[in-house]
């Protein structure tokens, strides 16, 4: 077979990763060499994704790949294989390209660190992991692979060992972690002993027919498993930890890439193998998930005092949107929840590189003791306010697109079933976003408005490596919420019609017909609808935005609004400072606690409650996950 | 025989989550996590074992239909799981180890600076 035939593709993008990390284990003592080598693996695993685009989405092919050429023989998929399917490469170009612009990124922002060797063999160590689990087709790689990206990220999670409470957060994410992971392997095992076999394509030809004890227990086991990777309650904690203590770098991956791939392995687990999603009780588990998710975490978020900490709750929150969304089970609403996915990433990862370039200039990431940064890192400021309007849903940029889309998705799903519970959801969704929009008044009010503490005077903006990683994040979220039919068309619909096109993906890995032969009633492919997809149009918004603006303008203009030019009092001395009864100026910030002090004083026993229980020892929240899963674990009996 | 190993298994996966919860010492917790492990890896061979089967291991010319041998997957899959395993048990313990440098205690009701 030809080496540079597009079925190798998928694999070579796997190893450049992990070649990349061997590489500079051996010989990243050089500077430039490991800069090269971590940016050529990044940029080449996103090159051979870019190079699958046109066979994969537009064309539909599912591109099968059997290590060692070991193809199915006599009906059984012995065989390592990787099967690349539209929603394995929406993922996986997701990935890569997030990948390269945090590698673009740690350029100039590890540049200062100990053992910056290491941070990139882990670093790609990472991304080579969720890569491999996104691709894969056998489900104890998908194990390995989560191993692996586990690994990964706990130790870039304790990187800073000096920071504060970096290797507590990194503990406590490797117990739950290894829970989480060993109900994996005991999940794949356990269906394994059913279907021997581990190959997806045949489990999902075997089991949806079969389902006994073992299998029911099996998904509970897989189903928990999937949710830690993705930090949904009650896993939260976790990420909020790992997160404020690992580097922005790490953090942009483990909140844009570790929760997808957790995402990516649920909607593998019960819309492929389980192909359980047609049920009603299914769709609700993961609907009132998602939803629990997106409000207790904002909720969360809202009471927080450190910059990353805060952006990791609101990142379970959206991640709660992604998840209650693909829960519908109507191609509307996974192609919403798809592409409120990748918005995720593209904003967050924003908003992370952000609180790292104040980091970097300023030393901490405390609200309490920053303010008035937009005079010092104005760059900063305006890439910060456009992820800051993303993730809040304020038009035209990406996060209002793909809310948009997953109101309507859950309205129109309430519509379609008459069942009100769906309705309460597209409630919680639009009460979730004001809250978003709330906390981050408030971190725009305390990082970067406001007064200047004395202390960072001499702040300047970050390098421009940073920056250019933070411009090309801000326009990718710009260039999508702009061309939100054209995203949907490319990416996200042909992924929720993969979905949704079971017998084809088996087909395509185990040979024509073996679906028919082999599952007992092969399902229905179901009829993908985007017929009210259409209703929506970011672009009228965006009009009422520019005529509200000019509105306002014309009022200011037409009243008695006087330009006045303020010289900046910095070069002036103190001539122009403001002036209290001769006493030298007090330092007067408002803090962003201040801003919501009505609302948190009403709520005050729901926050009061909420610190209590999230106490920090991590026996309760191994306690959290082991209730999780013993009420999975009876769920999963009761309804599948 | 083969039913006591599940019970074992299960028993030993339980244990390992009792530990974990309700033991407070950092280095407990790690034991914890090891005995889970061993539950899993024990369950993954009782799977591949079927009574009275050979090791599988042939050449090309052994391998005959009726031969009869116990499932080689699981054996490479608990391998696979052992490293896995003594990686988590290799990187826990120097978690602990630096832990107890910093905050002077092994016990998970201290190590709490990140909470609420």
């Amino acid at each position: 077979m030809n080496m540079l035939s597009l079925q190798h593709f998928p694999i070579y993008s796997i190893m450049v990763l992990f070649l990349g990390a061997f590489l500079i284990v051996i010989f990243g003592k050089s500077k430039v060499f490991r800069h090269a080598v971590a940016l050529l693996a990044t940029f080449a695993s996103f090159f051979f994704m870019a190079m699958l685009f046109k066979p994969v989405m537009l064309e539909g092919q599912t591109i099968a790949y059997w290590m060692g050429n070991r193809v199915p023989a006599g009906g059984y998929a012995i065989g390592i294989a990787l099967e690349v399917d539209a929603l394995s490469l929406f993922f996986g170009l997701l990935v890569s390209c997030v990948v390269f612009i945090a590698c673009v990124y740690s350029i100039q922002y590890m540049s200062h660190d100990d053992n910056v060797p290491q941070y990139y063999t882990l670093f790609l160590m990472l991304a080579g992991g969720v890569m491999g689990l996104v691709l894969s087709g056998d489900l104890f790689n998908m194990f390995i692979m989560v191993e692996i990206l586990t690994f990964a990220a706990v130790a870039l999670t304790a990187f800073r060992n000096t920071a504060n409470g970096a290797l507590e957060a990194a503990f406590k994410y490797l117990v739950v972690g290894c829970i989480g992971s060993t109900c994996i392997l005991a999940g794949t095992i356990m269906l394994y002993a059913q279907v021997h076999t581990l190959n997806l394509a045949q489990m999902s030809a075997l089991i949806p027919g079969n389902l006994s004890t073992a299998t029911k227990v099996a998904f509970a086991l897989l189903f928990i498993g999937f949710c830690t990777k993705a930090f949904l309650v009650p896993f939260h904690p976790l990420a909020a930890d790992a997160h404020g203590a690992a580097p922005a770098s790490i953090s942009v991956l483990i909140s844009g890439v570790l929760t997808k791939s957790g995402i990516y392995g649920l909607i593998r687990l019960s819309y492929f193998l389980f192909q359980s999603m047609a049920l009603g009780t299914m769709q609700f588990w993961l609907v009132f998930l998602g939803s629990v998710s997106m409000f207790v975490c904002v909720t969360m978020a809202l009471a927080q005092h450190d910059f990353k900490r805060l952006l990791a709750f609101h990142s379970i929150s959206q991640i709660g949107y992604v998840l209650a969304s693909v829960g519908l089970c109507t191609a509307f609403g996974i192609s919403a929840g798809l592409y409120h996915a990748m918005n995720h990433t593209l904003f967050k990862g924003l908003l992370f590189l952000a609180a790292g370039a104040v980091l970097h200039e300023t030393g901490t990431t405390d609200l309490g003791k920053l303010g008035g940064l937009s005079r010092k890192m104005p760059h900063t400021t305006v890439l910060f306010l456009i992820g800051a309007f993303s993730i809040s849903g304020i038009p035209p940029f990406n996060g209002f697109a793909s809310k948009w889309m997953i109101y309507q998705a859950t309205y129109q799903k309430a519509v379609e079933t008459g069942n009100i519970g769906f309705l309460l959801v597209t409630i919680c969704a639009l009460v979730t976003s004001t809250l978003t929009l709330a906390s981050f008044v408030k971190v725009t009010q305390s990082v970067f408005f406001g007064q200047l503490p004395k202390e960072y005077e001499n702040v300047k903006e970050v390098p421009f490596g940073m920056r250019l990683a933070m411009g090309i994040l801000a326009a990718m979220c710009l260039v999508t919420g702009l061309l939100p039919e054209a995203v949907t068309r490319y990416l996200t619909e042909p992924a929720a019609r993969a979905v949704f096109a079971v017998t084809d993906y088996i087909n395509n890995m185990m040979g024509a017909g073996y679906a028919q032969s082999a599952m007992t009633a092969p399902p229905a492919v179901q009829s993908v609808s985007f017929a009210s997809a259409g209703v929506w149009s970011p672009i009228s918004w965006l009009c009422l935005l520019m005529i509200a603006l000019l509105a306002v303008s014309i009022v200011a203009i037409a009243g008695k609004y006087d330009r006045v030019s303020v010289k900046s009092p910095e070069n002036l001395g103190g001539k122009y400072d403001l002036f209290y009864g001769g006493e030298q100026t007090v330092y007067s910030q408002v803090g962003g606690d201040d801003l919501f002090w009505g609302f948190k004083h009403n709520w005050r026993h729901y926050f009061s409650f909420m610190h209590e229980l999230h106490s920090g020892v991590v026996n309760d929240y191994s306690l959290w996950a082991v209730v999780a899963l013993a009420l999975a674990i009876v769920y999963a009996l009761i309804v599948l | 025989m083969i039913l006591l190993n599940y019970i074992a298994s299960f028993f030993l996966i339980a244990l390992g989550l009792y530990c974990i919860v309700v033991k407070y010492n950092l280095v407990k917790t790690v034991i914890g996590l090891s005995i889970m492990d061993y539950g899993v890896n024990l369950l993954i061979i009782t799977i591949g074992f079927n009574p009275g089967g050979t090791a599988p291991i042939f050449t090309w010319g052994e391998l005959k239909p009726e031969s009869f041998f116990v499932d080689p997957i699981p054996q490479a899959l608990t391998l696979t799981s052992i490293v896995i395993g003594a990686c988590v048990t290799a990187m826990s313990l120097a978690l602990v180890m630096k832990l107890k440098e910093m905050y002077g205690t092994t016990d998970t009701r201290e190590i709490r600076r990140l909470r609420g």
